[in-house]
């Protein structure tokens, strides 16, 4: 029994500038239900992965804001099967993967048969914010269990907080004559990329190393880390040919916890193939896994 | 996909080959402590609100300087690892879900991850570190995600840290809120507080976990809502008490009935019954209904809310570690925690004590 992928798609805020995250994940997670030819209602878990949200707001989980807005099981009614539970996992860049990770043992354990993972960022305050650089994007992954695919077989979580400092974010407050104000500031160091770079091939190479895999067996590298560039190096880095290196679209190349879906997307994974995911993130932290279609 | 008789998710009654169980508690709880009528008479208007009697809430502790979202969430974690009897190093998962993320003081850290710091500072460098957010069901969704890892042999133990620097909402409320109508009340029965539970694979054949439950509720899911402050540092609330809690009390009971009947138990076999701690009337009336609808009652209701405060995510397990540092649990005792949270929430965990009794007070 493996957990595959159904479906994926992501929404941008085109012609909309003013879209917020929640908008942006409540457009992607009905484009992927929509792509899957599965209701609202067939969500059992729902996991929101985002972390830059409408207003900076802390609670309630953005998940349970999402699955009121796309109508997954809502209210109670009985005798209508399971429900839906919502919650966020606020893990930067890696927290798509985490959420997919989460979902894969909740499938497992039959406590839940369908699971769809979220990520969306989008500035809350433009032109306020200080140093927000990502692309507002909406991500969506849908995921069941299949029992005639591996699908994902193995994943691998690292840290490395030796270089925590090179990517930090922060809501705090800032005084001015007119009393003050709570303003978010996104920092990433400029040796970030490098240190990413070096920590997800470590990585990687652990994950092929322990599940007794070639990286050259790869067909599929999809790796994200929130800076343009990121993936094709790591593929060159891991002896991946640029083929076969997801790429998402330029404007999207510096997204961040969408940013997995959105390279996912842009590539068709025929069946019988092998994809690696790797996505490395604020702490520094990176997620890898195996997949195969 | 095949008809389930069950709205929560649940995991499956059959198949697992493990079970799991609490293996500490560990708490977190600031020394100063802060009464309810010190803090009503710093209300920027005149109020005229008996906080102490609406929702019984004598006093809460809070912060001082050093302290915060992150060091109480390490202080509890080293006691729950303390309980336990395990190391650091012995923990394959390390899950963060504090609602503050109150790292330096009042600065609200979004990334990195506060799991990152927390599991260098304890050691623990096998596990696998991540944050979540679920209101103040944050710390059960991690007792959820736990259990269901646990029972399938994917790892053998596994902490939930949560660390609540929130007295800093009463703050701004008490510079908002003109009468019993404001949106901001409940934010001054906020306390601060650091809980951490360390599960663990049961041995076979003994107590543990008998039943998990969760689901979302999400017609209900801008009742409450929270976010950073327009008038100072930090966060403000805003929430519609009454209806919010109309609609859990409301939603919560065939809940309890599914999980009861998923465990083979009647309410009346519960020995505790341990709330989320909001207000004492608000529990009161809670249990009552419950009583009604469900037949029977259990044995006791814990109520802490009195002189902790509502600490959002940590209620349950600051409960707990309370109870049990004061022995008032025997070994054979069943215990339900009930999380009714922003969202809306509902999660239920029914466990028994077991040898969790033995590691508090004189014996540790």
């Amino acid at each position: 029994m493996g957990t595959i992928i159904e479906a994926v798609a992501t929404a941008t805020a085109d012609g909309e500038p003013s879209a917020g995250a929640v908008a942006l994940a409540d457009a992607a997670a009905r484009s992927c239900l929509e792509r899957a030819h599965r209701t609202a209602d067939d969500v059992e878990l729902l996991i929101n992965a985002g972390v830059y949200l409408d207003r900076n707001i802390s609670e309630p989980a953005i998940a349970a804001l999402i699955q009121e807005d796309i109508g997954a099981n809502p209210e109670q009614l009985a005798g209508a099967g399971q429900g839906t539970l919502s919650f966020d996992v606020r893990s930067g860049a890696c927290g798509l993967l985490t959420g997919i990770h989460l979902v894969d043992s909740m499938l497992a354990s039959g406590t839940v048969r369908l699971g769809m993972v979220v990520a969306t960022d989008a500035d809350p305050e433009p032109g306020v914010s200080e140093g927000f650089a990502f692309p507002a994007l909406g991500g969506a992954v849908l995921l069941s269990a299949d029992a005639s695919r591996p699908g994902f077989t193995a994943f691998r979580f690292a840290t490395f907080p030796e270089f925590a400092e090179l990517f930090q974010s922060a809501v705090d407050w800032r005084e001015n004559r007119s009393g003050g104000y709570n303003l978010l500031s996104v920092q990433i160091a400029g040796a970030y990329a490098e240190r990413a770079l070096e920590c997800a091939a470590s990585t990687a190479r652990e994950l092929a190393a322990t599940e007794r895999f070639d990286l050259g067996e790869v067909d599929l590298l999809i790796a994200t880390a929130s800076v343009p560039g990121f993936a094709g190096e790591l593929g060159r880095r891991l002896g991946l040919s640029g083929e076969r290196v997801a790429s998402p679209p330029d404007r999207l190349a510096g997204a961040h916890t969408a940013a997995l879906a959105a390279a996912l997307e842009s590539r068709r994974l025929a069946a019988g193939r092998t994809a690696l995911f790797v996505s490395a993130g604020s702490g520094l932290t990176v997620v890898a896994a195996l997949y195969r279609a | 996909m095949d008809e389930r008789e069950h709205w929560m998710a649940l995991e499956r009654a059959d198949g697992s080959p493990y079970a799991s169980r609490f293996a500490g508690i560990g708490a977190s709880i600031p020394e100063r402590r802060l009464p309810t009528d010190e803090l009503m008479a710093s209300t920027r208007y005149q109020t005229d609100i008996d906080l102490e009697q609406l929702t019984g809430v004598r006093e809460r502790h809070v912060v001082s300087v050093g302290e915060d979202s992150y060091t109480l969430a390490l202080g509890a974690a080293r006691d729950a690892l303390a309980h336990a009897a395990c190391a650091a190093e012995d923990l394959d998962m390390l899950i963060v879900s504090s609602i503050s993320r109150h790292v330096g003081g009042m600065r609200l850290q979004l990334e990195p991850p506060v799991s990152v710091a927390l599991k260098e500072a304890l050691g623990a460098r096998q596990a696998i570190g991540f944050d979540i957010s679920n209101a103040c069901a944050g710390m059960m969704t991690g007792v959820f995600i736990l259990n269901d890892q646990i029972r399938q042999g994917r790892i053998r133990r596994g902490m939930v840290v949560s660390g609540e620097y929130i007295s800093e909402l009463g703050r701004n409320a008490a510079q908002e809120v003109r009468d019993v109508m404001s949106d901001q009340l409940a934010s001054l029965t906020l306390g601060d507080a650091g809980a951490a539970a360390v599960l663990e694979r049961a041995p076979a054949g003994a107590p543990g976990i008998e039943v998990a439950g969760f689901t979302t509720l999400s017609e209900h899911s801008r009742l409450c809502v929270a976010f950073p402050a327009k008038i100072g540092p930090g966060v403000t609330m805003h929430t519609n008490a009454r209806e919010i809690h109309r609609v859990a009390i409301e939603n919560a009971l065939p809940m309890l009935r599914e999980v009861l009947d998923q465990a083979g138990l009647e309410f009346d076999q519960i020995d505790y019954l341990v709330p989320h701690q909001t207000s004492a009337r608000a529990i009161n009336k809670a249990m009552a209904e419950f009583s009604a609808g469900l037949g029977g009652a259990p044995k006791h209701v814990v109520i802490t809310v009195d002189e902790l405060g509502n600490t959002a995510s940590t209620t349950h397990f600051v409960a707990l570690h309370k109870y049990l540092e004061e022995g008032r649990f025997a070994e054979g005792d069943r215990i339900l925690l009930l999380s009714l949270a922003s969202g809306l929430e509902v999660g239920i965990v029914i466990f028994r004590v077991d040898q969790l009794a033995g590691c508090y007070g004189n014996h540790h």
